[in-house]
């Protein structure tokens, strides 16, 4: 399809450098469209899960079966006022929500969604996600410092102390990933886990794996650690001042996270887009068995519905015991399981470490 | 090993007793907690400096909510003062109803029928159930555990389905008036009355086993907001809170009224004097509440009188004297002191609510080192409504 619209830009004389402009222009439309579209169906997923969770039925009023929920919310917004508190810096108070979507949405670009499907095929992909998730905290910290609130300031506060800590924690589980895959580019830790469902990381890697999403939980400020923005102690943490668009952005961001966050973790830990039946005779030959989106997408579902799950059953986690089980617990773990990951590579363990040190 | 926090950036004691917090330095910040405010229930407000995430110290403001009601009682007729008092702590009115008009029999020289006690010790522990589940889903709800109270909130429902069956009305029932109540048990309530009980016995299973047994319940719970049990006699500290200090202190037990001296049950008490243990004593009560509901069903009479004879109530005039008529709601001891003077209208009505003494005085000696996010939690877990602090 990139060729046939090359041959008629081509054809309509457009210069080079014009040309791999435009292509790449499409190629963010044709991932930020669906991804928008997912943010906030995501929303009205969370609101019928929870609301089925509560014995309730959540949004119907809007389209069928409350389809066009997410539409009509965002139309709301969009016609809201923006409102700029008393005392506010005017200037980082319209930034920080930008600062906080750029990253979110900008992490996307490494992504591989399938084996060739990725807009920029970066080698240190993992280590740009690294860089970009950890920004996002920068949106948060300005967002309670411009608003000139105290509930907004204890937030940010709050907020800040949380995602740099269990960045680490983060950190080191995706050090565990690299290790067995001997690649930080994603599509490679994908490919170094063929061989159907046994042979996903998920499995040697397990307390990682556990601690990755926990972390990520965190990461997103989602519950049961959604300190951020408690709701019975500081009303809604760091964006209490922000309203219509200003605030969904927020809203977006926060959701494009977890969105990522989710499918990360189908990447690193369940096979990204490979088939749970690989490998399993009677199912060799069908489709069932080959590589595609689709597995990435419902792998991802999974792990976003585990999001709405906590949520709907976890009460909030106290600040400093957030940051106890950030420190004392899980970067020990991750520390200790490093070091059985570079024994098990050594010792050549099982399907994953097969090839050994000269996988690396 | 316990948590201890580094505390020595907190403000030093003045000679005469109070802090010196002074709000320029930059290590202090006054924070408010209402009057509109998620995390506190009803129309008050906590004032708090916190040094840091914890509250170094804490001042409560009502007034919010005030209606005048005992003053507005003054000039009414005992009739019309009905309603009114069921007003007074909107989500369990039939305390009120029970205590005024117990008041006024006595003071009437009117004694209700026995049969019309034994519907009324029914509708007490009926509101009873109705507070408990709202606690939960409050208790829950204060440390971010929505499901909660959905489930207690359909629960409650079931209840005031039974309650508009037996006095057409949901919320304010006014169905306690002097001398008796106003209607006997319709047909089939009994069996309705089973399948409720039921069905709340199951949604507290599902309660107990998600909020409960939670780990992260039991971490935000366990160990938070101690109450010492000396504090009990001079705070004015009753009902669950104190039981759950392990005071088994129990006006249907110490001193029974209606028919409670008939029915058979220990008061529930607790070890720990902590928020989770309050909260357990509580689920235990609506349990035993249960039981009680189930016992009154059994042994209640299906026939007598109702309602006990009544001068004209609009001339009604009751001779001086004063009286004070105790019982124990779902927060504790609650009483009514009336006194008349031979006219048509109560000289005075005053209102002794468990909320007040709870949520006024005694949160604001909890409040101190405690984290903000446990503000909230520790409010809910004395259980005050604060339509009843300002009467």
């Amino acid at each position: 399809m990139v060729e046939s619209i090359l041959s008629l830009l081509t054809l309509l004389g457009f210069p080079d450098w014009l040309q791999s402009v435009i292509i790449i222009m499409l190629k963010i439309v044709v991932i930020l469209i669906p991804l928008l579209t997912a943010v906030a169906y995501f929303t009205l997923a969370e609101r019928k899960v929870i609301a089925y969770m509560h014995v309730r039925i959540g949004p119907n009023r809007v389209g069928p079966r409350g389809l066009l929920q997410p539409i009509a919310d965002a139309v709301k917004l969009m016609f809201k006022e923006i409102i700029i508190p008393h005392g506010a810096d005017k200037a980082l108070f319209l930034f920080a929500p930008v600062l906080s979507m750029a990253p979110a949405l900008a992490a996307w670009a490494v992504i591989p969604f399938e084996a060739e499907m990725v807009l920029a095929q970066v080698d240190a992909s993992l280590l740009y996600i690294l860089a970009l998730t950890s920004m996002g905290v920068y949106g948060v910290i300005i967002a309670g410092w411009a608003s000139n609130s105290k509930y907004a300031l204890l937030g940010a506060m709050r907020s800040a102390a949380q995602i740099v800590s269990y960045e680490i924690a983060m950190g080191f589980a995706l050090v565990g990933v690299l290790m067995a895959a001997g690649s930080i580019n994603l599509g490679e830790i994908v490919m170094g886990q063929q061989g159907g469902f046994w042979h996903w990381y998920w499995l040697p890697l397990f307390p990682l794996f556990v601690i990755y999403f926990i972390s990520g939980v965190a990461e997103t400020n989602r519950a049961p650690f959604d300190v951020a923005e408690g709701e019975s102690e500081i009303v809604a943490g760091f964006h209490v001042d922000y309203s219509g668009m200003a605030f969904a952005v927020f809203f977006l961001a926060e959701y494009a996270n977890m969105i990522l966050v989710a499918m990360l973790a189908a990447l690193m830990f369940l096979g990204g887009w490979l088939s749970p039946f690989e490998g399993i005779g009677i199912f060799a030959d069908s489709w069932l068995a080959a590589p595609s989106i689709l597995w990435l997408l419902v792998k991802t579902s999974l792990f976003m519905f585990l999001y709405l799950w906590f949520r709907a059953t976890f009460p909030r986690y106290r600040y400093d015991q957030i940051m106890r089980l950030g420190w004392k617990v899980f970067i020990p773990i991750t520390i200790v399981w490093i070091l059985v990951i570079g024994v098990a590579i050594v010792a050549e363990v099982g399907p994953w470490f097969a090839a050994g040190v000269a996988h690396g | 090993m316990a948590y201890q926090p580094d505390r020595s950036q907190y403000p030093q004691r003045r000679p005469d007793g109070t802090l010196d917090i002074d709000l320029t330095s930059g290590k202090y910040l006054k924070l408010w907690q209402g009057p509109q405010h998620p995390g506190i229930t009803g129309n008050m407000s906590v004032e708090l400096t916190v040094c840091g995430d914890e509250v170094v110290a804490g001042k409560t403001h009502v007034g919010y909510l005030h209606r005048g009601f005992e003053k507005l009682m003054e000039r009414r007729t005992f009739i019309q003062c009905f309603p009114i008092v069921c007003r007074i702590c909107v989500p369990e009115p039939d305390f009120n109803e029970y205590c005024y008009a117990a008041a006024v029999e006595e003071l009437a020289g009117i004694t209700s029928p026995e049969r019309a006690n034994w519907i009324r010790t029914l509708i007490l522990e009926m509101g009873r159930i109705n507070s408990y589940m709202m606690y939960l889903g409050g208790q829950a709800g204060s440390l971010g555990q929505g499901v909660i109270g959905q489930w207690t909130t359909y629960a409650r429902d079931l209840m005031l389905d039974r309650f508009e069956e037996l006095t057409g009305a949901r919320i304010y029932h006014m169905f306690i008036l002097p001398g008796g109540v106003r209607d006997g048990l319709p047909e089939g309530f009994k069996q309705r009355m089973e399948e409720t009980l039921k069905e709340i016995e199951s949604i507290l299973k599902d309660v107990y086993n998600v909020m409960y047994c939670n780990a992260v319940f039991k971490k935000r719970t366990v160990g938070i907001g101690y109450i010492d049990p000396q504090l009990l006699d001079s705070y004015g500290i009753t009902g669950p809170t104190a039981r759950a200090a392990g005071v088994a202190k129990d006006v249907r037990r110490d001193q029974p009224y209606l028919v409670y001296d008939q029915l058979d049950f220990e008061p529930i008490t607790g070890k720990d004097s902590d928020i989770y243990t309050r909260a357990d004593v509580r689920r235990r009560d609506l349990l035993m509440s249960v039981d009680l509901i189930r016992q009154i069903l059994a042994k209640m009479p299906d026939s007598g009188e109702l309602m006990a004879k009544l001068p004209n109530v609009l001339h009604w005039q009751i001779p001086r004297g004063e009286t004070y008529i105790r019982g124990e709601c779902s927060r504790g001891e609650y009483g009514y002191y009336l006194v008349t003077d031979g006219s048509g209208y109560p000289r005075r009505v005053n209102v002794r609510g468990p909320s007040y003494t709870h949520a006024v005085a005694l949160l604001e000696r909890l409040i101190v080192n405690i984290n903000i996010a446990d503000v909230a939690a520790l409010m809910v877990s004395l259980h005050t409504y604060p339509p009843e602090i300002e009467r």
